[in-house]
């Protein structure tokens, strides 16, 4: 039987180092093998979808489980345990389905040291599914750290103007954080006899009362890389100077890592304390779906619109994961997880198409964008839908995910109805930019390249799942529903 | 034993031998060939006894061959191997290279048998026989007035501290009556609080705590590993510095096991090291931050990384005189040495890394390394490596002592250590990253490609592969390291 999973995380790391080297001999060989890498990985993570949907792990098991020992000495061991359950499989799915769309993205929008470019994306790759299927906690935080050693270039190297502020700045944050969520993983691992650094081990068997101060920790080191409230101030800068197809690769799947983390980590781990503790995060959430919406109305950049658009979207997963906890119904949860799925889809798009109306136009300053219609008709057609997704508006489904969190919000008090304003609010400030820019009459002279219309179709592509995730919600929503039914029995007991 | 026999002849051979030869024949070149030769002779030696020989004491006990002293000797003569080998195209060319590697053998000789001492003579003799050569080292470059004062600030300190050490020896010999380590441990279990012995502890500590450099014995770190001959400063902070931990844990950990240091439990030898671990990670952490010179941000990085190992330690202490976390204490004390190791890879690599940039562009700040991913990109790569190995960050050796190091002391009374130094190595990141975004971020003054020598390569590539490859399969070395810590339980 092939390590199916071993393969996936190992194959883009062991790619990264060849791709270099056949980039830096001819750039269209070295392309159609990144390329090829990444659509091998596509393949694999839809059969690991696929095989998850078709028959879902048992509440608290995993499919695909492969266990080795790494470090074993008499008084510490860690092993290589790897494994997916409903959680992890479509973030796996989403995190390779973005590294090909960013890497057709990056064909025209990356012209400089290419080799480096792309070596550094694969090794992004293999670390971020590594984080999704990694089930002890040592490899999971090995991963979790080495993602942000290529981001750091990406956006350091590849960036805008102001991409070393913006590179160290993200750096700074997200290794306090990551330092801080060693704490938590450190106090898991003594919190129990005999010690352990197995996820499912360790799943329900920390004792209550050691709970807090990891959970309040682990909290601090994922609410950084989600982002939460006050803990955000990297992402603006890291989301805007970026080069669009890494803030493809940000915003999509690197947002969720940290939702996964709050969801199989700071819940799985630490349930009791989380129960007590929900109302809290709850608002923590609320608060990060407000502040970015707000912020984004009075954003004068669109790529600053999207980040924030995007803080707000992450903050869905904050306040319905810990709805559940609060409320013990499934739903909160449940939306939670879909919508790291199709957010990773809306975010994505989002800003690859600021980055195609970058190079279109030369600017991304929304009073300066007009006539977006007529001059780059392609780009802003797909603008307007994709818009339409990120509003939540059906037929796209992070509709469904939105109402599943606002429902499993009302589950757990029927006062956080309001949270319905959220998308609202989205709804209005993204109409009222798609108006200025796109509907309105260019200036005299104006003028701009529109996308290719290969382009125009990987784009296209951006909405597939999330159109099928309307209709085929049970496609993640099946899956999750026994992962999220053991997480609620932990939280009870 | 008879191995380790071997490598004190191989070595001593050579640090008397090569002097003669120059007399001879005067092809100073030949004398730097055959120390190399005799050192990594000796090198094979130790890995002998690691492999074949037992714990065996010898010498009328003066010396004990156990894990501890060949995971020492191990590491120091490594060093010091590639301190050799990358003097090779140091400026010293002449009449004086005999005489430097001579220097070179000795200091070697003295810390292999430091290693395995086992009697406070002996360790004291090891001791001088390790700092002495090192005195004259440090003012190798001797038209240079940085290196004359590095020399002379080293020599006063250091011998101030081998003062200390002789004066805590005379102390217990006071008490006890021997020298042996083992036969102070018989006289003191069960001894009531005895304010001499507490005292010579207290002075062991100090005048160890200068080699180790840790706050606050840390004063001349600075300026002699700033000023020495940048070859020998990689000595200082990989080797030298090893032997300070080393003796400290054949010596104040053996007598931690049974007796403590006051009646008064605030005023515990683990509360002392906890405070002093604390002080020394802080304290070079926030100095580190401020440099202007690569060798100086090395230096107070070393400070910071000693303060890491002396955690370890301090759960061992606390674990011996209350009976509790033994656990803890085993995790502690592997990490320590564990930590000791990659310590030395990791330092080893980027002070080797920052005397090329000294050698090839004649300058040392930090503006030097402005852009110099492209104009020496394997030496670049190795500094980025090392420091984010220093800071911890996974998949490098580094992370794996740090990982043991926090775990000991998590669920214990000495947790605040574990979350200071947690903040400490995120804190440590604005520096080590800042150089990082020089090299790779920053543009440089030019991008003209500078000759990164053969012999440079070939050590960078080794240490590199160490600490990516310890990083990747722990399980030799973290299984060599809780070996030698289980040798420190008695």
């Amino acid at each position: 039987m092939i390590p199916i999973l071993s393969v996936l995380l190992l194959l883009p790391i062991a790619s990264a180092g060849p791709a270099y080297l056949v980039l830096g001999k001819s750039r269209k060989a070295g392309l159609w093998f990144t390329i090829g890498v990444a659509l091998i990985e596509l393949a694999l993570s839809l059969y690991v979808f696929y095989s998850v949907y078709a028959s879902a792990p048992a509440a608290g098991s995993y499919a695909f489980t492969e266990q080795y020992s790494w470090v074993s000495i008499s008084t510490f061991g860690v092993n290589y345990l790897v494994g997916v359950d409903g959680l992890s499989s479509p973030l796996v799915l989403a995190a390779a389905l973005l590294t090909v769309f960013a890497l057709v993205g990056s064909r025209r929008l990356v012209d400089s040291k290419e080799p480096a470019y792309y070596a550094l994306i694969l090794l992004f790759e293999g670390a971020i599914i590594g984080v999704f299927v990694s089930l002890n906690l040592v490899l999971f935080y090995f991963f979790w750290d080495l993602v942000m050693i290529p981001m750091f270039f990406l956006i350091g190297v590849w960036g805008g103007d102001r991409k070393k502020y913006a590179a160290m700045k993200f750096m700074m944050f997200i290794i306090t954080g990551s330092m801080i969520l060693l704490l938590a993983l450190l106090a898991a691992y003594m919190g129990v006899t005999p010690t352990t650094f197995d996820i499912p081990s360790l799943a329900g068997r920390i004792p209550a009362g050691i709970q807090y101060l990891p959970l309040l920790a682990s909290f601090i080191g994922f609410g950084i890389k989600l982002p939460v409230f006050p803990l955000h101030s990297w992402l603006p800068d890291a989301y805007t100077q970026a080069p669009a197809p890494v803030a493809v690769l940000l915003a999509g799947v690197q947002s969720a890592m940290g939702g996964y983390g709050i969801i199989r980590i700071s819940i799985g781990l630490f349930p009791q304390a989380s129960y007590v503790w929900a109302w809290g995060f709850m608002a923590v959430g609320i608060t990060t779906m407000f502040y970015g919406a707000f912020v984004a109305i009075v954003s004068k950049d669109l790529r600053s619109m999207f980040a924030y658009t995007s803080i707000a979207g992450m903050g869905f997963v904050v306040f319905g994961s810990f709805a559940s906890v609060a409320s013990g119904s499934p739903l909160g949860m449940e939306g939670a997880i879909l919508q790291m799925f199709v957010h990773a889809f809306t975010a994505g798009a989002l800003f690859m198409l600021a980055g195609y109306i970058q190079k279109g136009i030369g600017t991304t300053d929304v009073s300066s964008l007009k006539g977006l219609r007529t001059l780059i008709p392609r780009t802003s057609t797909l603008l307007v839908f994709v818009c339409a997704a990120a509003m939540a508006l059906p037929p796209f489904g992070s509709f469904v995910a939105e109402v599943l969190v606002v429902v499993g919000g009302i589950a757990a008090s029927p006062y956080t109805a309001f949270t319905i304003l959220v998308p609202v609010m989205i709804g209005g400030y993204l109409l009222w930019m798609i108006r200025k820019t796109v509907l309105s009459s260019p200036d005299g002279g104006a003028t701009g390249t529109d996308m290719q219309g290969i382009d125009a179709g990987v784009l296209a592509l951006y909405l597939v799942p999330l159109i099928i995730m309307l209709f085929f919600s049970v496609l993640v929503l099946g899956p999750a529903a026994p992962v999220v039914q053991h997480l609620l029995q932990l939280v009870s007991h | 034993m008879e191995y380790i026999l071997a490598a004190v002849i191989s070595l001593a051979a050579a640090a008397l031998g090569v002097p003669v030869l120059q007399v001879i024949g005067n092809r100073p070149r030949v004398g730097a060939y055959l120390s190399i030769a005799a050192i990594s002779a000796a090198i094979l030696f130790v890995a002998a006894n690691t492999a074949f020989g037992g714990t065996v004491t010898s010498f009328g006990s003066l010396l004990v061959s156990d894990v501890l002293g060949d995971l020492f000797a191990l590491v120091v003569l490594s060093v010091t191997l590639a301190v050799a080998v990358v003097s090779l195209y140091s400026a010293h060319d002449g009449p004086s290279v005999p005489s430097y590697y001579s220097l070179l053998a000795f200091s070697g000789l003295g810390m292999l048998l430091l290693s395995y001492s086992a009697d406070l003579l002996m360790l004291f003799v090891a001791w001088e026989l390790m700092s002495l050569p090192t005195y004259v080292l440090a003012g190798f470059d001797k038209k240079r007035i940085q290196s004359n004062e590095a020399a002379a600030k080293y020599a006063i300190l250091g011998a101030l501290s081998s003062a200390i050490i002789l004066y805590a020896m005379s102390l217990t010999y006071g008490v006890t009556g021997t020298t042996q380590i083992s036969g102070i441990l018989e006289k003191l279990a069960g001894q009531p609080f005895n304010p001499l012995i507490s005292v010579a502890i207290l002075l062991f500590i100090v005048g160890f705590g200068f080699k180790m450099s840790i706050v606050p014995f840390h004063m001349w770190v600075p300026d002699t590993y700033e000023g020495s001959p940048p070859a020998v400063a990689t000595l200082f902070a990989s080797a030298t510095k090893k032997a300070g931990f080393v003796a400290a844990i054949r010596v104040v950990l053996a007598i931690a096991t049974v007796y403590s240091l006051t009646p008064n439990s605030a005023f515990s030898l683990a509360n002392v090291l906890a405070v002093l671990a604390v002080v020394t990670m802080t304290f070079g952490n926030v100095a580190a931050l401020t440099q202007k010179s690569m060798t100086r941000l090395l230096a107070y990085s070393s400070i910071a990384q000693a303060g890491y190992i002396l955690i370890g330690f301090s759960i061992f202490a606390y674990s011996q005189q209350t009976g509790l976390f033994t656990y803890n204490a085993m995790l502690g004390m592997t990490g320590s040495l564990l930590h000791i190791v990659n310590h030395a890879i990791m330092k080893g690599a980027a002070f080797l890394a920052a005397m090329l940039v000294i050698l090839q562009l004649k300058r040392g700040d930090l503006g030097a390394y402005n852009g110099l991913a492209k104009r020496m990109p394997i030496t670049a790569f190795t500094i980025a490596v090392s420091f984010l190995a220093l800071a911890g960050v996974p998949p490098l050796a580094g992370f794996w002592s740090k990982l043991l190091l926090f775990i000991s002391v998590i669920n214990t009374p000495l947790a605040w250590v574990a979350v200071a130094a947690i903040l400490n190595s995120a804190f440590s990141l604005g520096y080590y990253l800042w150089v990082i975004k020089r090299m790779y971020l920053d543009p440089g003054e030019s991008t003209e490609r500078v000759k990164e020598p053969f012999w440079f390569v070939v050590v960078f590539a080794v240490l590199v592969g160490l600490i990516i490859g310890i990083g990747l399969f722990p399980q030799q070395v973290i299984s060599l390291a809780s070996s030698a810590a289980s040798s420190v339980f008695h």
